[in-house]
C-alpha cells in the first residue's frame, strides 16, 4: 500500500517536472524568436511568403466565420431583446460583442485549426527527414529559418484577419437587423460606429497579436519536438491544436480582465 | 608526417541506460580518407552527429585543428560546421524548394556573394555531381541517388575541410553506388578528408586510406585497408568475409 502510494507521487513529481521544462521551453523559444528577429539577418522574403501563406490562405474562412456570427449573433440577440422592446440595442450589443471578444476569439481559434496544424505538421514532417538537422548542420538556426518568420507572419495577420472577420460580421448583422427588425442600414451602422470605442478595437487586435504568438510558438514548439515518423506528426498536430485553443480561451480571459481594468 | 585536423579523446555517449561509446579516440589527418565500420546500432551515425554537435557527447573532448568545440554553445558552432560538413544518408533535401536553392543555402547565409556568382557556383557544383541543368528540378522528382549526391554538393558547396559521410551508398543500385564513390574520389582527390560511415566495405576498401572498425562502444581496428584485410581479429575477419560475400 505505501509502495503504491509512493510510486504515485514519484509519478506526479515526474508530470510535474516534465509541466515546468514544457514551460521553461516553451518561454525559451519565445525569447530566442525575438532574440534571433533583432539580431543577425531577417528573411523579408520568408516572411512575406508566409503572410501570403498564413494570412491570405486564412482570408475564405475568415468571412466564413465573421459573417456567421454576425448572422446568428444579431438574430439570437435580436429576438431575445425584442420581447424586452429592446429591438433598438442589437447593433450596439452585436457590435461589441464581435468587436471584443467573438471576432477575434473564433477567429483565432479557427486560425490556430488551420494554421497551428499546418505549421505543427510542415515543421515536424521537417524533423522527421532530418531537414532540420540539416539547417542546424549548415551552421544555420532553425529558430531563425522557421520560427521567425512564421512568428511574425501570423503576429501581423491575425490582427488583420480578426479586423475582417468584424468588419463582415458588422455586415451580416446589418443584413438580419434590416430583414428581420426593420433596422435601417444607416442607424445600424450609426449605433455600431457610437457604440464600439477606439479601446474596444484595440482590445480585439492585442487580443488577436496575442493569440497568433500563442499559435506559432505552440505549434513551431512541437514541430521541432516532433519524433517517431509519420504517426509522431500526426500526434504532434492534434496536440498543437488542442493546446493552442486552451491557451487562447485562458488567455482570453485575462487579456479581457486587463483590458476592463486599463479602461473602466 | 601530415597534419591532424580533427581529434576524438575518449568520447562517451549514452541514451539513457544504453551506453553507445566508450572511450573513443580517433584523429583524422588532412586529406586522409577514413572508413568507419560496424555493425547496426553500433552507433556510427551517432559519432558523425557528434562530431558535428548534432549530439552532445557526454565525456571526452573533439579539437579541430587543436581547438575544443564540443562544448561551445549552438550559436558558437557556427564556423566549425562551415568547415566541417555532415552529408545526410537520406540526403535530407529541403523538399519545398528546388535543386538550386538548395545547393546555394549555404552560400546566401555564409558568403556575401553577389545572386550570379552564386548561380555560377551551383551550376559548376552541379557539373561537378553530372547534374547539369537540374537547378528547377523540385528534389522529389529526383531518384534517390541523385538526392545523395545533390545533399553531397550542399555539403560541399563552403569548400569544407572536412566533410562526414552518412551511409552514401545506403539502398543505392550497383551503378548509382559507383557514382556516388566516384564522387567521393573526386572530392578526395581536391584534398577534402573525410569520415565515411558505411556498411558497403568494398567502397571503404577502395576509398579509404585507414578503416576503423567499432564494436560494443569501443574501436577495435584502427588500420590501412591492406591490414584489415589481413586481420586475424574474429570480429573483423566477420566484415572481411561479409564483403567477399
Amino acid at each position: 500500500m505505501k509502495a503504491t502510494y509512493q510510486n504515485f507521487i514519484d509519478q506526479r513529481i515526474i508530470k510535474a517536472r516534465e509541466f515546468f521544462i514544457f514551460v521553461a521551453e516553451i518561454f525559451e523559444l519565445f525569447f530566442n524568436t525575438l532574440k534571433y528577429t533583432f539580431s543577425g539577418p531577417f528573411y523579408f522574403s520568408r516572411l512575406m511568403e508566409q503572410i501570403t501563406q498564413l494570412g491570405f490562405g486564412s482570408v475564405s474562412l475568415t468571412i466564413v466565420i465573421g459573417l456567421t456570427m454576425g448572422l446568428v449573433m444579431t438574430l439570437n440577440f435580436g429576438y431575445g431583446l425584442t420581447k424586452f422592446g429592446g429591438t433598438l440595442y442589437v447593433p450596439a450589443v452585436v457590435s461589441l460583442s464581435l468587436a471584443r471578444e467573438m471576432a477575434p476569439l473564433f477567429t483565432s481559434l479557427l486560425v490556430a485549426g488551420r494554421v497551428g496544424s499546418g505549421i505543427a505538421a510542415e515543421i515536424g514532417a521537417m524533423n522527421v527527414t532530418q531537414q532540420v538537422d540539416a539547417i542546424r548542420a549548415l551552421g544555420t538556426s532553425p529558430i531563425r529559418v522557421l520560427v521567425v518568420p512564421r512568428f511574425w507572419a501570423l503576429v501581423i495577420s491575425l490582427p488583420l484577419l480578426s479586423a475582417l472577420s468584424f468588419a463582415v460580421g458588422i455586415i451580416g448583422g446589418m443584413i438580419v437587423c434590416r430583414a428581420e427588425f426593420d433596422i435601417l442600414p444607416g442607424f445600424y451602422l450609426f449605433k455600431v460606429f457610437s457604440t464600439v470605442k477606439f479601446h474596444d478595437y484595440m482590445s480585439g487586435i492585442v487580443k488577436s497579436a496575442v493569440f497568433a504568438g500563442i499559435i506559432t510558438i505552440i505549434a513551431c514548439y512541437k514541430g521541432l519536438k516532433t519524433r517517431d515518423g509519420t504517426k509522431g506528426v500526426g500526434i504532434s498536430t492534434t496536440w498543437v491544436v488542442v493546446t493552442a485553443s486552451i491557451l487562447i480561451l485562458v488567455t482570453d480571459f485575462f487579456i479581457s480582465k486587463i483590458f476592463l481594468v486599463i479602461w473602466h | 608526417m601530415s597534419e591532424t585536423i580533427l581529434e576524438l579523446k575518449n568520447i562517451h555517449k549514452s541514451f539513457g541506460t544504453n551506453s553507445i561509446h566508450r572511450g573513443i579516440n580517433l584523429t583524422l589527418k588532412k586529406g586522409e580518407s577514413l572508413g568507419l565500420l560496424g555493425g547496426s546500432g553500433t552507433g556510427k551515425s551517432v559519432l558523425l552527429r557528434s562530431i558535428i554537435g548534432l549530439e552532445r557527447i557526454d565525456q571526452g573532448e573533439i579539437l579541430f585543428h587543436g581547438e575544443r568545440f564540443d562544448h561551445l554553445k549552438e550559436t558558437l558552432l557556427t564556423p566549425y560546421r562551415i568547415k566541417i560538413s555532415y552529408s545526410f544518408q537520406s540526403g535530407a533535401l529541403f523538399d519545398s524548394v528546388n535543386v538550386f536553392e538548395n545547393i546555394a543555402y549555404p552560400l546566401f547565409e555564409h558568403t556575401r556573394f553577389s545572386y550570379q556568382q552564386i548561380k555560377d557556383k551551383v551550376a559548376e557544383m552541379l557539373k561537378l555531381i553530372d547534374l547539369p541543368g537540374r537547378e528547377h528540378v523540385m528534389p522529389s522528382d529526383l531518384s534517390g541517388g541523385m538526392q545523395k549526391r545533390v545533399g553531397m554538393a550542399r555539403a560541399m558547396i563552403l569548400n569544407p575541410e572536412v566533410v562526414l559521410y552518412d551511409e552514401p551508398t545506403a539502398g543505392l543500385d550497383p551503378a548509382n553506388t559507383l557514382n556516388v564513390i566516384a564522387l567521393m574520389q573526386r572530392f578526395k582527390n581536391q584534398g577534402l578528408a573525410s569520415i565515411f560511415v558505411t556498411h558497403d566495405i568494398p567502397s571503404a576498401l577502395s576509398l579509404c586510406d585507414r578503416i576503423v572498425v567499432l564494436h560494443e562502444g569501443k574501436i577495435i581496428f584502427n588500420d590501412t585497408p591492406e591490414k584489415f584485410e589481413k586481420s586475424d581479429d574474429p570480429i573483423v575477419n566477420k566484415f572481411n568475409l561479409s564483403s567477399k560475400d
